[in-house]
């Protein structure tokens, strides 16, 4: 689990082209959205194209993904459970 | 009537800077990849990171224009583009064709239509004023600046933040090599320009635009009558040099050169293509060379295609795009 | 200021070619949204308002002489200018100045996409590689009008492309520019874009809903609409009798978000009142608003406060035509305007299809059911494009 939390925050950092933060200030149980990292709705359409992507997960619409990436710890838990690849 | 307050831009020459004028970089006949600022000098990362160059560089070059006018002045944001954002939609484009139209980056959707950069630009300066843009190729810039000219001959708009905005990919470079938009001796570039005009003049004003039009397929007669009429709304008698974007295409160049002696009255002729390159945004040069060829008074040898230098007080300018297209304009000290 | 005069029209969606066509099936309240048949993508269960004809046919309507190499935006922009240009006697008497402005966003993306890898790897189909931009489409548009334009140019703004397309021309005649303007948008479908709205996950994989409750996304559309608007003096010169005036207009930028509209609609409600004030009208004189209603969750929202904000307790009808033809994207603002003149000259309001249930948080409900034998004074149309480009034309009976 601490091996996929730690990918998902370079993931995280990638994708969405956070250039100036680090894996170790991203803290896995923080907000993603709103505060936190200050997230948009923008980010969450690239963080569902990750999901699909790198883990084989096709969340339906934009608001199912809500729940699941509330933080990196959320997103690490469901990817756990239903990833296919 | 309008006045040019102020031009910034970033090309193939030293970003945000007028060294040009008096030095500029010699480019060579092959793609070019503009030279940038240090976008973290203007804009936070957490500002550009969904940002591609060719938006940093509207940004920065909007913002740079915008400097010592107030935000909230501002009536209008009008932008030319000829591709948009090229590299996202290529991005986009060849992950669709790769991946069988799945996993794709919306981000890079996003960027590729062609009003986004116009948009982005008022998300930044928080403008909700009037907001348009024009892609049509080699006269994108300057349908932009037309619209905003006659609106502030009907009196809608005091103020415009106009620009014109163009990148090029290695592949696309390539492909308008095959469709012979590109040839042997023309300079590839890239272009973000962006200019603050004004309805009314300031200390500050770089010039005026006395006189502007758009023709299409326009005959030779159309063209002098066009300019007769200029100088006459302009009350100036002649114009002391006309800017020409002659590139180094003999096609394009041989609709310049026949009016050499006739529509331009055999003034000295400048050119400006062979140090900022082509693409489809780059009459906005142009613009930005008889702006300073007038505000300092002096036409630098390196901008003159034929003839004698001068301290020009009027300059005609004419940009035309496969002798379909042509734009007409005078501008004044 | 010279009044400016629409004297013809021209359209063509998935409800088929033409103004009379467009009424039948607005009639029929039968939405013109299902498979696609012509576009070829691995999405088929993304329901599209497509042309139902393909581009021979498209050809032949046009009956004349072609290029060899056109995309299917410009042939549906020239089947639509024909009709323009043929109801107002354009090619009887020609303006003594007129302008051809044209919307699009996609261009030739829909030989592009196909020739992609053409483009790169070989001299096959390079021919196309000049028409995949907006300004080349529009040129070979204009090419349909033999007696030649005197301006030419392509407004991109999205979703909003025709509607600007409009104003511009309405601005110069307001400027003695010129006398008169053939003025619109045209936009084929593609998978670019497909795929694009598909990533923004703001398509339904049902009909669309405008204004419904529960409302799940927009179906994406093609087509072309245009109209030709001359001043009261250039119609009078030529001989030719107006259908209706368009008496105002308003271009505003919501400023807010690369994508979504802001909550309270700012934009649009900036861009309705602007109209609304260059026509010298009231909010009460509206007597239809053909809304940009694309059916995604944001822009009704958006879109639905904006207008509570701007009509206060006196909403007018109000429906979105999408519900018949898909978002047609750039051509939404041409292919709605001639169904708002068409709804004026026919006393006619169209349907909202796909409407069941209001929405929580407004205070109005779109127009369930055509109405017939209503006398509109006036008529507002909304287009609101990505980014923020909101844009608002008001059209009155004359």
């Amino acid at each position: 689990m601490e091996d996929l939390v730690l990918e998902l925050k370079k993931k995280i950092i990638e994708v969405l082209n956070l250039e100036e933060v680090k894996p170790e200030d991203i803290n896995e149980n923080a907000p993603l959205f709103g505060e936190g990292l200050g997230l948009d709705s923008i980010d969450a359409l690239e963080l569902i194209v990750l999901m699909e992507k790198d883990y084989g997960i096709k969340l339906a619409n934009a608001a199912a993904g809500r729940d699941v990436f509330k933080s990196v710890k959320t997103m690490a838990d469901y990817i756990t459970a239903n990833r296919t690849k | 009537m309008a006045y040019i307050q102020s031009i910034k831009q970033i090309s193939i020459q030293e970003p945000l800077s007028e060294n040009w004028f008096s030095n500029p970089i010699v480019p060579q006949a092959i793609f070019n990849e503009g030279i940038d600022p240090d976008f973290k000098q203007f804009l936070s990362p957490s500002i550009t990171r969904r940002m591609g160059k060719l938006f940093k560089r509207a940004i920065v070059t909007s913002a740079q224009a915008m400097v010592g006018f107030p935000l909230d002045k501002l009536d209008a944001i009008i932008t030319g583009t000829g591709l948009g954002c090229i590299e996202n939609t290529e991005h986009f484009l060849i992950s669709m064709l790769d991946n069988d139209e799945e996993c794709l980056h919306p981000t890079d959707f996003m960027q590729s239509t062609h009003n986004t950069i116009s948009s982005q630009i008022a998300l930044y300066l928080k403008c909700n004023g009037y907001n348009n843009t024009y892609s049509h190729r080699g006269t994108s810039f300057d349908s932009a600046l037309y619209d905003a000219f006659i609106q502030m001959k009907l009196g809608m708009i005091s103020s415009a933040l106009v620009g014109g905005h163009d990148e090029m990919t290695l592949k696309y470079h390539s492909m308008l090599c095959k469709s012979g938009y590109f040839k042997e001796g023309m300079i590839p570039g890239i272009c973000s320009l962006s200019t603050l005009i004004t309805k009314d003049k300031s200390d500050t004003s770089l010039c005026r635009i006395s006189a502007f039009n758009m023709l299409y397929h326009p005959s030779d007669e159309l063209l002098q009558d066009c300019v007769k009429n200029m100088l006459s709304e302009a009350g100036v008698d002649s114009f002391d040099a006309v800017v020409t974007g002659i590139s180094g295409d003999k096609e394009n160049d041989e609709v310049y050169k026949k009016n050499f002696d006739t529509l331009y009255n055999g003034r000295p002729v400048l050119h400006y293509k062979h140090i900022f390159g082509e693409c489809f945004s780059s009459s906005s040069f142009g613009w930005y060379v008889a702006a300073n060829c007038l505000s300092q008074g002096a036409m630098p040898e390196h901008l003159i295609y034929k003839g004698q230098p001068n301290v020009p007080k009027a300059i005609l300018i004419h940009n035309h795009f496969q002798d379909k297209d042509h734009s007409l304009a005078l501008l004044v000290c | 200021m010279e009044r400016i005069l629409v004297t013809g029209m021209g359209i063509i969606t998935s409800m088929g070619a033409g103004k009379a066509q467009t009424m039948l099936s607005l009639r029929k309240e039968v939405a013109a949204i299902g498979k696609n048949t012509l576009l070829k993508t691995v999405h088929n269960d993304l329901p599209v308002g497509e042309v139902p004809f393909d581009d021979d046919s498209l050809k032949s309507m046009l009956d004349c002489e072609l290029p060899k190499a056109i995309t299917r935006t410009t042939l549906l922009g020239r089947v639509a200018v024909k009709e323009a240009i043929e109801q107002s006697g354009l090619d009887n008497i020609r303006p003594k100045r007129i302008a051809f402005i044209s919307g699009t966003t996609v261009g030739g993306m829909e030989k592009s996409e196909q020739y992609y890898r053409d483009f790169l790897e070989n001299d096959r189909h390079s021919e196309y590689i000049a028409l995949h931009d907006c300004g080349a489409c529009t040129d070979m548009i204009a090419a349909q009008y033999p007696l030649g334009f005197d301006m030419v140019t392509t407004i991109s703004t999205a979703c909003s492309s025709a509607a600007n397309a409009i104003i511009l021309g309405a601005n110069l005649i307001k400027a003695g520019v010129v006398d008169a303007a053939l003025v619109g948008g045209s936009e084929c479908l593609t998978k670019f874009h497909l795929n694009g709205f598909n990533s923004l996950m703001i398509l339904d994989k049902c009909k669309c809903r405008p204004f419904d409750r529960d409302r799940q996304g927009l179906n994406l559309g093609e087509g072309a609409g245009y109209i030709v608007i001359e001043s009261e003096s250039s119609l009078r010169a030529r001989g030719v009798k107006p259908i209706c005036e368009l008496s105002g207009y308003g271009n505003a930028c919501d400023a807010y978000h690369q994508t979504a509209s802001s909550p309270d609609g700012q934009g649009a409600y900036l861009a309705m009142m602007e109209a609304l004030k260059s026509a010298s009208l009231k909010p009460s004189d509206i007597d239809y608003i053909n809304a940009h209603g694309t059916g995604t969750p944001n822009n009704d929202m958006s879109e639905g406060h904006a207008v509570m904000r701007v009509f206060g307790n006196n909403i007018p009808p109000i429906s979105s035509t999408k519900s018949f033809t898909g978002h047609t994207t750039s051509a939404s603002g041409g292919v709605e305007s001639v169904i708002s003149i068409l709804a004026i000259v026919n006393s006619f309001i169209p349907a909202n299809l796909g409407f069941s249930n209001r929405i929580e948080d407004l205070d109005f409900s779109p127009v369930m059911h055509s109405e017939e034998g209503v006398s509109l004074r006036h008529v507002l149309t909304n287009s609101f494009g990505f980014g923020g480009n909101d844009s608002s034309c008001i059209f009155s009976k004359i």
